[in-house]
């Protein structure tokens, strides 16, 4: 950044101090008083941005971290949750039964299909309302707070409104169906349906807690952005594409890492879309997802260690995707 | 001294160059939304409210009724009884006011040690940043459902039992608003209105308290909001560490609703409404302050 | 140039004065909050769980509860708190046993969050008799409580091996099976309760038989039985070994009992003899509803349950006959954890309140039927009757099935392997897969669960 020729900072001639002529006792003092200054001011530089990053870390180490450690500790043996400190040494065991696993690897499976179907659909519906919620509107605030009405609504009231909709003999959904000739649909029996009303719910839950987040970030692009845009003769979706999107990069980054991470973690949806008590995901675990399986050995079957193990494989697969993200976009940069 | 030389008619020119330009070619926050917009939202507002909106039906309701098919689709009779009801058996008196001190000290908390830990991430130099930020991300990959019960050993131990603090202090760990922040600040603040500040001598705390936290106020503010409604609806952290007779929060209280060998569904529905209308209330409140920063003005040349 | 934007001094945006009282409103509402926080927290402190002294001298006694108990509701707090003015009852409830007791055992393990009082349900005593023994004080020692006053099998589910007793029972559910009377003549079946108890008394082939007059007579309107899963539980609950054999092993697969009650119900679903539903869930309450079924597997809170969900023109139209086989569903049982603060007082109180006279009282107006058989003999339970059975002498035909119910070997991890069989098992049979299909994944899902 080049120095500017009217700032007080550094030392210039004539500079901050109007009406000092450079003489030998005040400049020693002003000499003095900007070096106590600079050096002030170098050490805030220095060791202020690590007092700022010290609350979360320090919280983190409190409240965060010996969860953490036991969670692994656990994984590394055999231990029911009737007797948390009866722990008995397995090794890698619970890691390496995950390999034959079937009910992990379709609960994977279920989790990557189940979290394309709901993220995808539901970052670019929230990007969309967010949009039209950045223009001057009417009664502003009653949408905005009926953007966030899904998120506030109790989970376990919403699902009971969505079982009832996607029942298969009585639901108002299979009832719509019905009316313009098609068979009602087993929406908790069979895999799609189950998937595709699972993605629903989740959709309908966060699409405006997303639409609010890029709302923020849309209400700090300058606008003059746009008008300039606008005198180039730019219409209207190409002034959304060349200037709100750019400006929202940051933003949209992290709607989808944070709904990626969502999205492996998905437990609270497809339990209490089940009919049945266990949290099975469905009778032949159709709707299973990582967490909700995660969910079933650790809290129903009460197998602490080998959750903890799949909570720690969960983890580390997000790890491997984030690598290979980070492997794709460099061979991307440097090819283009 | 040097001047600015702003020709005299350079805003004329502007002002014209703005008015050859129709309304409709302008996007962003100054153009008005036009029919198209208000259906759109419509059809949305009536998707994410349908469910709460059906949640008050039930509540109006009785058991029998909502067992029957089709389901109810209007009000019956019954609201202000199972409201009532709803209020005395869960004594929800006690339960709103301190799920109020847990959930608005920790949004509270969670939006100002997010917004400076963000800031720092964002525009700050120094060692170690880049490999921290990949920490800060890293602790929100392990699923939280396992936490919980080692959570519960530690709060034992330290004889938190029942006590808000027990609720409050692991919910300010907050990885989540931390990278929210930053991106947000990556985005919103620009740099020479830092480097102005810091110009004017101003250390890092005050650039903090004049710069950051009213550019930040939108995301803020969407922050706080999102955060409250978490700790409000939180359940099985809560569930665990609180008592009915203690301290409890809302989700405590409403659990016993509607018990007996026949749950009652439509007094649990008018427990789960109750437990909501607060939060549209702090939504309205908050929904206001998502308007534009002060970087809108002041950057203009 | 200048510089682009204003020096710090004058930088005074929209935000500026007005922030600067969000500032301080915002440090209000720290210190208040804080200051609330200190404050609950310090009564926290004194109301803490585990019971106290309030200011009067009294002694609060607390009870974790889940949502079938119903104390509070037949007044018997009041009532005890009548007899005994220096103590004081509250409870904290929990609808659901689902969220109950994970939580119950992470109290259990840690010995904190404990209450002075800790219900328990059939489904889960053996884990808790099990691994928590320990944590519980024993019952049995209690001044004026006899082995003699519960049903021989209810006592033994609630104790150990070497003879500590670590909670008494409460209710129980003893199943006989409810019909619709109207639906029974329609179909050409008798409609009186005796002679359609001879229909099938004994054996659950004939029951099956039953269900095959019916369907051939009613079609496709209505269904014989209300789900797969009340067969098999009634006809599993009816064995003296199921899932386990009396040294604790797990024998579920190897059960000749288990298989056949298996089989019977898919054959049960591949004839269409059953509804394809999971009790307890909002459509199976619509086919409560809409009478779409005629016979249920029947403890005498079912038919509360029935009640609750029913539309008015049912009432009296169903009957109570016996089962081919007794069995129990249901049932709670009531602990004294070690940990309290007010363990003698605590104890007085469990014992009174499942004494006989409370527990009539309890079936009269809840619908839990009593554990203690003293009570049968009560005016409340002799004379008993139900809206929906019209004049049926419930008491009576529920009295005689409790004590048929053999004593069963139970074991902790029960519940999964009936939730394994029913919800990965025979419920699929209703969907179209064959009952070979249903019992592999039942099993392989057991078996996960079971970490066998």
């Amino acid at each position: 950044m080049a120095t500017r020729s009217d700032i007080a900072a550094s030392p210039v001639k004539g500079g901050a101090a109007p009406g000092r002529t450079p003489g030998s006792r005040p400049v020693d003092k002003d000499d003095r008083r900007r070096t106590k200054l600079s050096r002030r001011w170098q050490r805030d530089a220095r060791w202020s941005p690590y007092a700022f990053v010290a609350p979360f870390f320090l919280l983190f180490a409190a409240f965060g971290l010996f969860p953490l450690i036991y969670t692994g500790w656990a994984s590394l043996h055999q231990v029911e949750l009737t007797a948390p400190t009866d722990m008995t040494w397995v090794g890698l065991k619970n890691y390496t039964r995950i390999f034959d696993d079937d009910f992990f690897w379709n609960a994977a499976r279920n989790t990557l299909t189940i979290g394309v179907i709901s993220t995808v659909p539901q970052l670019m519906i929230a990007m969309g309302i967010a949009h039209i919620l950045n223009y001057k509107l009417r009664a502003s605030t009653f949408w905005r707070v009926a953007m966030l009405a899904p998120y506030a609504t109790s989970i376990a009231a919403a699902t009971l409104v969505f079982v009832l909709l996607f029942g298969r003999d009585y639901g108002m959904i299979n009832w719509a169906l019905g009316a313009v000739g098609v068979d009602p649909i087993g929406w908790q029996d069979d895999k799609w349906p189950g998937q595709i009303a699972v993605s629903t719910i989740i959709i309908w839950r966060w699409t405006g807690y997303n639409a609010l987040i890029y709302l923020a970030a849309m209400q700090a692009i300058p606008q003059d952005l746009y008008e300039s845009a606008a005198l180039d003769g730019a219409s209207r979706w190409r002034q959304f594409l060349h200037v709100t999107l750019p400006s929202l990069r940051p933003t949209i980054l992290f709607t989808v890492v944070v709904s990626t991470i969502g999205a492996s973690q998905v437990f609270g949806e497809p339990l209490l879309f089940d009919p049945n008590k266990g949290a099975s995901g469905g009778a032949e675990h159709q709707f299973q997802t990582l967490g909700l399986y995660l969910y079933e050995q650790g809290w129903v079957n009460q197998h602490l260690g080998r959750a903890s193990a799949i909570a720690w494989a969960m983890f580390a697969i997000l790890i491997v995707i984030g690598i290979i993200n980070q492997l794709i976009s460099r061979r991307l940069r440097a090819s283009s | 001294m040097t001047t600015t030389v702003t020709p005299p008619e350079a805003p004329i020119v502007k002002e014209q160059k703005r008015s050859r330009l129709p309304k409709s070619a302008r996007a962003g926050g100054t153009l008005h939304g036009g029919p198209l917009a208000y259906v759109i939202l419509a059809v949305f507002t009536l998707v994410s409210l349908f469910p709460l909106v059906w949640t008050a039906i039930a509540a109006s309701r009785d058991n029998q009724r909502l067992a029957e098919n089709p389901p109810p689709l209007w009000f019956g009779s019954n609201l202000m009884k199972n409201l009532e009801i709803a209020w005395k058996d869960a004594n929800l008196g006690e339960a709103f006011l301190n799920t109020t001190i847990v959930a608005g000290i920790s949004a509270l908390t969670i939006v100002v040690l997010s917004t400076v830990a963000g800031f720092a991430f964002a525009k700050l130099r120094f060692k170690g940043r880049n490999a921290l930020m990949l920490l800060v991300i890293g602790t929100m990959m392990v699923p939280p459902q396992l936490s919980i019960i080692p959570l519960y050993m530690m709060v034992a131990k330290l004889d938190w039992t029942d006590q808000l603090q027990a609720v409050i202090f692991p919910s300010l760990v907050s990885a989540f608003g931390v990278f929210f922040m930053r991106q947000y600040l990556l985005q919103a603040l620009p740099d020479e209105v830092i480097e102005a500040a810091r110009v004017d001598g101003a250390s890092s705390w005050r650039v903090v308290w004049h710069v950051v936290f009213p550019a930040a106020r939108p995301a803020m503010a969407v922050l706080g909001m999102l955060m409250f409604v978490q700790a409000w609806n939180d359940f099985l952290w809560p569930f665990l560490v609180l008592t009915q007779t203690g301290n409890p929060t809302v989700q405590v209280a409403v659990a016993g609703l509607g018990r007996g060998y026949t749950p009652d569904q439509s007094l649990i529905m008018a427990g789960a409404l109750l437990g909501t209308l607060p939060l549209l209330l702090v939504f309205a409140i908050f929904g206001k302050q998502i308007v534009g920063g002060i970087m809108q003005g002041a950057v203009k040349g | 140039m200048r510089a682009r934007t204003l020096p710090l001094t004058r930088q005074r945006s929209g935000g500026g004065k007005p922030f600067a009282r969000k500032a301080l409103a915002v440090a209000a509402v720290v210190s208040l909050g804080t200051g609330l926080l200190a404050g609950c927290a310090d009564d926290g402190g004194d109301d803490s769980s585990g019971g106290s002294s309030s200011g009067e001298g009294k002694t609060t006694i607390t009870l974790g509860l889940f949502g079938t108990m119903g104390f509070k509701e037949a007044g018997l707090y009041a009532e005890y708190e009548k007899l005994n003015p220096d103590i004081k009852i509250e409870e904290n409830v929990v609808e659901r046993n689902e969220n109950y007791y994970p939580a119950l055992v992470n109290h259990l393990t840690t010995n904190s969050g404990l209450m002075d009082v800790q219900a328990v349900e059939v489904a889960n005593i053996a884990e808790v008799v099990g691994t928590q023994a320990d944590k519980f004080t024993d019952m049995s020692k209690v001044e004026g409580v006899k082995k003699d006053g519960w049903l021989p099998w209810k006592w033994e589910q609630a104790t150990t091996k070497d003879g500590q007793t670590i909670g008494l029972g409460t209710d129980v559910g003893p199943m006989a099976i409810c019909y619709r009377k109207d639906l029974f003549e329609k179909a050409g079946l008798p409609s009186d309760r005796e002679q359609v108890g001879k229909l099938w008394a004994g054996d659950w082939n004939k029951f099956i038989a039953t269900g095959e007059k019916y369907k051939k007579a009613a079609g496709k309107d209505t269904f014989f039985m209300d789900s797969p899963g009340g067969l098999l539980n009634a006809v599993l609950s009816s064995e003296k070994e199921k899932f386990y054999d009396a040294s604790g092993q797990v024998i579920y697969k190897t059960n000749p009992a288990v298989k056949a009650a298996f089989d019977l119900t898919a054959e049960a679903a591949e004839k269409g003899l059953v509804q394809s539903q999971t009790q307890f869930q909002p459509a199976w309450d619509t086919t409560i509803a809409n009478s779409k079924f005629a016979t249920v597997a029947c403890p005498p809170w079912m038919l509360g349950y029935i009640k609750g969900k029913s539309k008015a023109d049912a009432a009296g139209k169903w009957d109570v006959a016996v089962a081919p086989k007794s069995g129990n569903w249901g049932g709670s049982f009531l602990g004294v954890p070690k940990s309290g603060k007010n363990v003698e007082e605590a104890q007085k109180l469990v014992a009174w309140l499942t004494a006989p006279e409370q527990q009539a009282k309890l079936f009269k107006v809840q619908g839990s039927f009593p554990s203690a058989p003293a009570a049968y003999s009560s005016p409340e339970v002799t004379g008993a009757t139900n809206e929906m059975t019209g004049d049926a002498p419930i008491g009576e035909i529920f009295s005689e099935a409790a004590k048929q119910i053999p004593v069963q070997v139970i074991g902790p991890k029960d519940q999964i392997i009936q939730q394994g069989l029913t919800d990965n098992g025979v419920i699929l049979v209703t969907k179209g897969k064959s009952a070979k299909e249903a019992w592999e994944t039942a099993t392989k899902t057991i078996d996960n669960n079971l970490d066998q």
